[in-house]
């Protein structure tokens, strides 16, 4: 019996009285309420995420903005449905009779097959179509820089201008691009910078290429380790400073370098 | 219960009761590790640790079963070329001999899952505390109160408790105690390997708490290569013996589940009539029997590049990390739906029966589970998007991921669509039901998040993880457990727990957990790496926020500890139907008698038809309150035979 398709089997179900209009009022709530959520949401986002300061990283900020504001409708869906089920619905005690017992109409299933897929297929296009805009190949004035990740410090190359920085802070210059070419000394290492939106394992015995990124604001940053690397993984900081194009000669020259 | 009196035939004495049993085990289980420690490492004049320890740990192993009487079976049964006789069977499984069948090679599935739910809950209590240190480092920059070598190995061992705790949680209490009852099965189909299963488990937990004295593990729970082959101390060695136990354990008991729904159900238990329960717990441990293998694989890699210096993962040997990646994650992220499948479950069997309402949609719900874990199978991908490797790859793993959030939508249509309109009686594993919920609608768009390549490249190996898949296993899973632990305790321990100890409990640990892991979002999207002993200063704030809402979490724990506690020693006896539900265990008596059925049941449709036009005092649903007990079993359309 529970099995066949019945919408509404009104045969046990409660004395008939004027039953409120559930389904329109939860409906009408719910709109309202992702309505708000994505406004609060908009007008809240730029204070929680922190500034974008590189064309990286200002696809990968407006991707989560986006994310968030689609998610904002489902998310309310079933917290408005589920506490209006239990407002309205909940008794008091043990039931001493049954629920109605409802099943999905076919049309309800597809519709909501169909618009989770359509959710999935947007995601899936947004997705490559957000990481192809980010593989720009290298042009002639992209600085390369070399990373090696060891146990527990990063050192950094800079081919192009014969410098191999030791030190505990290393330079870019803002608005020329930038490739890192990552590798690791011993075990794995997380190459990020997280405002600059660069992230990418060092693995042992492999070079790995990030794509290519522009810093667009002039700043201090920091450089950490995102994979456990043992002992000290958590002392892996260097700092990263993005500066003028004049700084950022002289500092190649105070490293020993030629320009 | 049939009578038989063997076991009372002969007059217990100690010996006989001690041996054989978990103390004999243990103490055999001492001397073999100690004999074969002694000849290994004279052996290797004391060259090779990790051989050393591997030895102790396989010394253990092999004595310890011996000691407890796993291999008794075989040497009378097996050599004999006879079967066990009826009577044997019932010793076997504990008949007459009390408490301490708890402590024996029990058969019974009763006392295997009853030993499960003991193991889980301390599993669950040492885990977190394992949880509240790593809170209280965190909580101000710098590594403050533990070094870094402790804090590692703190972080690890919480990881592993409570992923190992979480696969079992639901598959191995009530999986072992509820499932046979629900299928109209006297048993498991193989009884003494049920045994097995619980008591590998048992033995791994020494192993596992020996990294301790043998100087913790740097890896954290994902043991990852070759930082793991690195590891100096022998540690590590202790962290792979007891994934390769653990592994053998869950694949047994997986094995024994699927065969039991495959040939022990009852007359009239189609597949269509499966509890949802059931459906949950066999797809788990399907796809867990797909998972386990690499993993236990991949620790035998790791212990032989310790052991014998071969070089899987090993760069400067041709070895790569990429392939421990690969084989972990092949297990992680299965696993992962290994422990969600069956908490689901719990959760829609509990909605039904505190609805009062069939569930919206139960072909939809089982196309549903089926979908996520056919799905899981081939995600493991998405967690190597950054590992530099070939990303060729990307978009289908990216395809595929999201792809589980459909039918992950359809659980949560099914889940409203039943709440919809029912009778909603509010009881504690409802609460943990609708926690489950907001978390879990939260735990799985910000999986979407890092599924998504474009904010994977900024959240990968951050906090942002951390708090996700504490959302998704904690949040939504524990929570799941929790509603099947308050659901099924009256009929597993016959007490009620304490409702007004189970409202604070919820309360405690939900808000504790939404504070603690909101802020955990906020700090990983700020960019906090995960693994911190030493936090930096930008991310402090929201860790110190974090930190605090734990003290809730900690509450929590302690109110339950309490409640179980107290409920054991003087809590009011549970009727044998406590919520009025249909399900077969609750037609069985409280306690369970030893064969479960005196006549095997027939079932005749869902066990969640509620609503449908057969009056409501004929299906044993109580007129009023309290007249629970009565004889729901005689009135039911689904009789015994």
């Amino acid at each position: 019996m529970s099995e066949s398709n019945t919408d509404v089997n009104t045969g046990s179900a409660a004395p008939a009285r004027k039953e409120p209009r559930h389904l329109r009022r939860a409906l009408i709530i719910w709109a309202v309420l992702s309505v708000i959520g994505i406004a609060v949401w908009l007008v809240v986002a730029p204070f929680i995420l922190p500034s974008a300061d590189s064309t990286l990283d200002s696809t990968d900020d407006f991707t989560i903005v986006l994310l968030t504001v689609l998610a904002m409708p489902v998310a309310m869906f079933v917290f408005v449905f589920l506490g209006y089920s239990l407002f309205a619905f909940r008794v008091k005690d043990r039931p001493t009779e049954d629920g109605v017992p409802l099943q999905p109409r076919p049309s309800l299933q597809i519709g909501w097959l169909g618009i989770t897929g359509a959710l999935c297929l947007f995601l899936l296009i947004w997705g490559l179509f957000a990481s192809y805009q980010e593989t720009a190949t290298a042009s002639s004035n992209t600085l390369v820089v070399r990373v090696s990740g060891q146990q527990w410090l990063w050192s950094f190359d800079y081919p192009q201008y014969g410098v191999s920085s030791q030190s505990q802070v290393i330079e870019l210059p803002v608005n020329r691009p930038v490739q890192f070419v990552v590798t690791s000394e011993d075990v794995l290492h997380g190459f990020a910078i997280r405002e600059l939106g660069v992230r990418i394992d060092a693995n042992p015995g492999e070079v790995t290429t990030t794509s290519v990124e522009t810093p667009t604001k002039i700043g201090n940053y920091a450089v950490n380790c995102v994979e456990l690397c043992g002992l000290y993984h958590s002392y892996m900081w260097e700092a990263v400073n993005v500066v003028d194009k004049a700084s950022f000669n002289s500092w190649i020259l105070s490293q020993g370098g030629h320009l | 219960m049939s009578s038989t009196t063997v076991a009372t035939a002969r007059r217990p004495n100690l010996i006989n009761s001690l041996f054989p049993s978990v103390v004999s085990g243990i103490v055999l289980g001492v001397i073999g590790a100690a004999i074969a420690g002694v000849i290994v490492n004279a052996a290797t004049h004391g060259g090779n640790q990790d051989a050393t320890v591997s030895a102790v740990f396989t010394g253990w192993l092999l004595f310890f079963f011996v000691g407890i009487g796993a291999f008794n079976g075989v040497v009378k049964w097996g050599f004999a070329r006879r079967d066990a006789t009826p009577a044997e069977e019932l010793q076997l499984a504990g008949q007459g001999q009390g408490l301490w069948r708890y402590f024996r090679f029990t058969t019974d599935h009763k006392v295997v899952g009853m030993q499960y739910l003991a193991t889980v809950l301390v599993l669950f209590f040492v885990g977190s505390m394992g949880a509240f240190l790593i809170r209280l480092e965190q909580s101000t920059p710098g590594a403050i109160y533990f070094n870094p070598a402790t804090y590692n190995t703190i972080v690890g061992m919480h990881g592993i408790l409570m992923i190992v705790a979480a696969i079992i949680m639901v598959s191995g209490p009530f999986g072992n105690f509820i499932l046979p009852i629900m299928i109209g099965a006297r048993d498991m189909a193989f009884p003494r390997l049920n045994a097995l299963s619980y008591w590998l488990l048992f033995s791994a937990i020494p192993i596992f708490l020996s990294t301790l004295a043998l100087g913790g593990f740097q890896t954290g729970w994902t043991g990852y290569a070759p930082l793991a082959v690195q590891g100096l101390t022998p540690g590590m060695d202790a962290y792979c013996f007891t994934i390769i136990v653990f592994g053998v354990s869950i694949t047994l008991a997986a094995m024994n589940i699927v065969t039991t729904v495959l040939v022990m159900r009852t007359k009239g238990m189609t597949w269509g009539r499966l509890p949802i329960f059931v459906w949950g717990v066999v797809l788990s441990v399907i796809l867990g029997l797909t998972a386990f293998p690499t993993f236990i694989m991949s620790q035998v890699m790791v212990l032989m590049d310790r052991v014998f210096q071969t070089s899987f993962f090993v760069a400067s040997y041709g070895g790569s990390n990429w392939l421990y990646e690969h084989l972990f994650w092949f297990m992680g992220h299965p696993e992962v739906y290994v422990i969600a499948l069956p908490a689901m479950a719990v959760a829609a069997e509990v909605t039904a029966v505190f609805t009062r309402k069939p569930l919206f949609g139960y072909r939809l719900l089982i196309g549903s589970l089926v979908g996520i874990s056919v799905l899981s199978v081939i995600v493991w991908g998405h967690h190597l998007y950054l590992s530099g490797s070939e990303n060729g790859l990307a978009a289908p793993f990216m395809l595929d991921t999201e792809l589980i959030s459909i039918p992950t939508g359809v659980f949560f249509l099914v889940l409203i669509g039943t709440l919809w309109r029912g009778r909603i009686w509010v009881t504690v594993p409802m609460l943990f039901v609708m926690g489950m919920l907001v978390n879990f609608v939260i735990g799985g768009i910000t999986g979407i998040f890092l599924a998504d390549l474009p904010t994977n490249e900024i959240l990968h190996g951050g906090m942002f993880v951390t708090a996700h898949f504490h959302f998704t296993l904690v949040g939504s899973m524990v929570f799941g457990f929790f509603a099947g632990f308050y659901y099924w305790f009256p009929k597993m321990l016959g007490r009620r727990l304490d409702t007004t100890l189970g409202q604070f409990h919820f309360w405690l640990f939900e808000i504790g957990f939404l504070g603690t892991f909101l802020s955990l979002f906020y700090a990983g999207l700020l960019g906090e790496p995960r693994w911190s002993a030493n936090i930096a200063p930008p991310f402090a704030t929201a860790n110190l926020i974090a930190s605090l809402f734990t003290i809730l979490i900690a509450a929590s724990v302690f109110v339950l500890v309490y409640n179980v506690v107290i409920t054991l020693v003087r809590g009011e006896l549970a009727t044998s139907n406590e919520w009025g539900a249909k399900t077969l265990e609750w037609t069985v008596p409280t306690p369970v008698p030893l064969e479960n059925f005196e006549h095997l049941p027939e079932v005749k449709s869902l066990p969640y038809d509620y609503g449908s036009p057969v009056p409501a005092a004929e299906r044993g649903v109580p007129a009023t309150e309290g007249g629970v007990a009565g004889a729901p079993l005689q009135a039911k359309p689904q009789v015994e035979s």
